[in-house]
């Protein structure tokens, strides 16, 4: 009986707990959003510093990003994964060389460099081996090499690809770079050359010109175009030039000569990987599209780490903002708090009073921050600016990576909560005496 | 359990920040029965507050023990502390603290709201409170909307709406005018009369000392003279043989 009446006194005496630390919370919640609520201005003057830390911060971001992604979705189209290079990594020795230390040659004071051309031996061996590979999509031989073609008395250095079309083709998609004119004439046509779009306007080419082009070594051609391209990189696009591989053996004067197989893969970001494994099978130098491009990658990676700096910096100076006005609610509040304490609120209470108008002023910071984020970049996108650096574009590159949206508001709140902490902590050791007493008297 | 209060040897000493520690209650023994309303009274800086606060478990004792309805206060941390004060005592200051963002309702049933107690419960008997004290009609302004009076009527309503056993009220008549302080008095008188609650009451008006059910005076941290109303003050000397004696 007795056992009975304890246990329903116990459960009796845990409902009651649970009412009241659901009280405290209860209570804890009023008094900070009824404390903000009156306080407008001041809350809005460090709402408005987390707001223009996420701004900025996404703001930046879709430039930045846009205009990385941009630039690394169309390099890849126009640039393969990998590519495997003509340098050998483990040359034979010359003959003499080899014997050095030995009774025949005791050492090799100076080799003159040979006059061997660097090439790779069995291509078409080693893209079928390529295209074996799990990780390999296609694999194209080619030829690359310097050129200066002439039109119109004008003339003009550009970097010349041989190529075999249908290969290339699944390597780099050309075809969608094409502006006039069609790559398929390349293949049919037996002197015909596809042009970049800047080499085609600082020479004044059209489709159907037909431009004298010449190389140290070689035997000079009369080509024709029958494309012109656009990658929208200018970089790439004032010097290249396509033409059929048998052509450009012809006019580089290395006949049945491949300088390069370009790769492919599956996964552009196995680029380093593939490049590796490549190389260990093949003995050639072969290179990940990252490496390529490294210094322009390089950039990007600067750029974002300023960017990062930026909004580190933005978002300190809103969590400046937070505490500023938070210690100056704390001491305008000390005769609040000691009430609150002689009325029974805890330490803890006061602390998560202080603790929470921080993080909803962090988080209404947050939101807006990114509302107008998203709003700037809706804007910045239709803005418009004529680029031509590395990448050719009419507007701003924007891109909305909807992660950012998250990480604004857990930013803000991370800020908000480290900026109210001291305040909050100040605030929970006031002694109600000292304040109480008032004067002494 | 006859008495609410009990204090038996009670020392504070202040270690001010290096200087030698002052003492400023040199052990004070007072027994304070359920339903007594008393008047502390003394000079200013007799301690007085300081003993009000060590009764009202805001404030911690250098020495001595202080029994308030049974419990120990030495023996509670500060968590237990604030819950002892929020469900058994109610404060009245001399500046009138109310939070100046909440209404006079919200004032007086907050108290409550910490304690658990229902918010319509909790509101009903905040303005019950308010009622006893006249105030109904203003139970939706804010506390800057009212006069000086009127405040202090809230906070004495704050402290009596929670039921607690014991009300501590330090110079609550100190900042207003005779008519108001007389309104304020006769609202102690009455809680403690026809409610049967004990009121403890700091006060340097001489007429409403006397008026009180007991007296008792404080000299630089000792009590100088202890009354029942209509009695003699008890001189010092005699006093002290008391306090010796009940040790
Ligand atoms: N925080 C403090 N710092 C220094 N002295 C204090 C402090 N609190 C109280 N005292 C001293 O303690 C004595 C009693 O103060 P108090 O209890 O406020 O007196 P009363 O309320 O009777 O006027 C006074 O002499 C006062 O100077
Ligand atoms: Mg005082």
């Amino acid at each position: 009986m007795a056992a009975v009446a304890n246990a329903a006194d116990r459960r009796a005496e845990v409902r009651r707990e649970r009412r009241v630390a659901f009280a405290d919370v209860r209570t804890v919640w009023f008094i900070a959003l009824r404390q903000l609520w009156e306080r407008k201005l001041l809350n809005g003057i460090a709402i408005g510093g987390v707001v223009l830390g996420i701004l900025v911060l996404i703001a930046m971001n879709g430039i930045f990003s846009g205009f990385s992604m941009k630039f690394t979705m169309a390099i890849l189209k126009i640039s393969p994964h990998v590519i495997v290079f003509d340098t050998e990594l483990r040359p034979q020795p010359s003959i003499l060389a080899r014997h050095e230390g030995t009774f025949v040659a005791t050492s090799v004071a100076h080799e003159v460099p040979s006059d061997r051309q660097a090439r790779i031996k069995r291509p078409s061996e080693i893209v079928r081996a390529l295209q074996q590979m799990s990780e390999v999509r296609a694999a194209a031989p080619s030829l690359a090499g310097m050129a200066l073609i002439e039109y119109g008395g004008k003339t003009k250095s550009i970097d010349i690809r041989g190529i075999d079309v249908d290969a290339q083709q699944n390597v780099t998609p050309l075809n969608q770079f094409v502006k006039k004119g069609s790559l398929g004439a390349l293949a049919v046509a037996t002197d015909g050359i596809v042009v970049g779009s800047g080499v085609a306007a600082d020479l004044g080419l059209h489709l159907g010109d037909v431009v004298h082009a010449a190389a140290p070594g070689g035997r000079p051609l009369d080509l024709k175009v029958v494309a012109i391209i656009e990658a929208e990189i200018p970089p790439v696009d004032k010097v290249r030039a396509y033409a059929l591989l048998r052509n450009v053996q012809t006019l580089l004067g290395k006949p049945d000569i491949v300088s390069r197989i370009e790769v492919r893969l599956w996964d552009e970001n196995q680029g380093f990987a593939a490049a590796e494994r490549i190389e260990r099978m093949f003995g050639y130098d072969a290179e990940p599209w990252q490496e390529t491009n490294g210094n322009f990658l390089a950039i990007f990676a600067m750029q974002a780490m300023i960017g990062r700096f930026i909004v580190a910096a933005i978002l300190l100076v809103g969590g400046f903002g937070i505490l500023a006005v938070q210690i100056m609610i704390v001491l305008q509040k000390t005769r609040d708090i000691a009430i609150l304490r002689s009325v029974g609120l805890r330490r803890l209470d006061i602390l998560r009073i202080f603790l929470l108008q921080g993080l909803i002023i962090a988080l209404i910071g947050g939101a807006i921050g990114d509302l107008l984020g998203k709003l700037a970049l809706i804007q910045l996108a239709k803005l418009p600016v004529k680029m031509e650096g590395l990448v050719k574009s009419d507007t701003f590159l924007i891109h909305e990576d909807p992660s950012f949206y998250v990480y604004g508001v857990v930013f803000a709140l991370v800020v908000g909560v480290f900026a109210s902490l001291l305040p909050a902590i100040r605030g929970s050791r006031v002694e109600p005496v000292d304040v109480l007493r008032g004067q002494i008297g | 359990m006859t008495h609410i209060v009990e204090v038996r040897g009670l020392v504070r000493e202040l270690s001010g920040g290096g200087a030698a520690p002052q003492t400023i209650l040199h052990g004070i023994d007072l027994a304070v029965p359920h339903g007594q309303f008393l008047a502390l009274t003394g000079a200013s800086g007799s301690g007085k507050s300081t003993l009000l606060y060590l009764i009202g478990a805001l404030d911690r004792a250098t020495s001595g023990e202080i029994w308030l309805d049974g419990v120990e206060m030495g023996g509670l941390d500060d968590d237990d502390r604030a819950a002892f004060r929020n469900e058994r005592l109610g404060f009245v200051f001399q500046f009138h603290f109310l939070l100046p963002e909440f209404n006079v309702l919200e004032n007086v049933a907050l108290p409550m709201w910490r304690r658990g107690i229902h918010r319509d419960d909790a509101n009903d008997r905040a303005y019950e409170a308010l009622a006893l004290l006249g105030l109904e009609e203003l139970w939706k302004r804010k506390p800057g909307q009212l006069s000086g009076g009127q405040q202090q009527r809230v906070s004495i309503a704050r402290a009596v709406a929670n039921d607690p056993a014991l009300i501590l009220a330090d110079e609550p008549t100190g900042n207003l005018d005779s008519k108001n302080a007389e309104i304020v008095f006769d609202v102690f008188a009455q809680i403690a009369g026809d409610h049967g609650r004990t009121v403890v009451m700091v006060t340097h008006d001489k007429d409403f000392a006397m008026r009180a059910d007991r007296q008792v005076q404080l000299r630089d941290g000792r009590i100088l003279a202890d009354a029942r109303r209509g009695e003699e003050i008890i001189p010092p000397s005699q006093r002290m043989r008391q306090v010796s004696h009940s040790r």
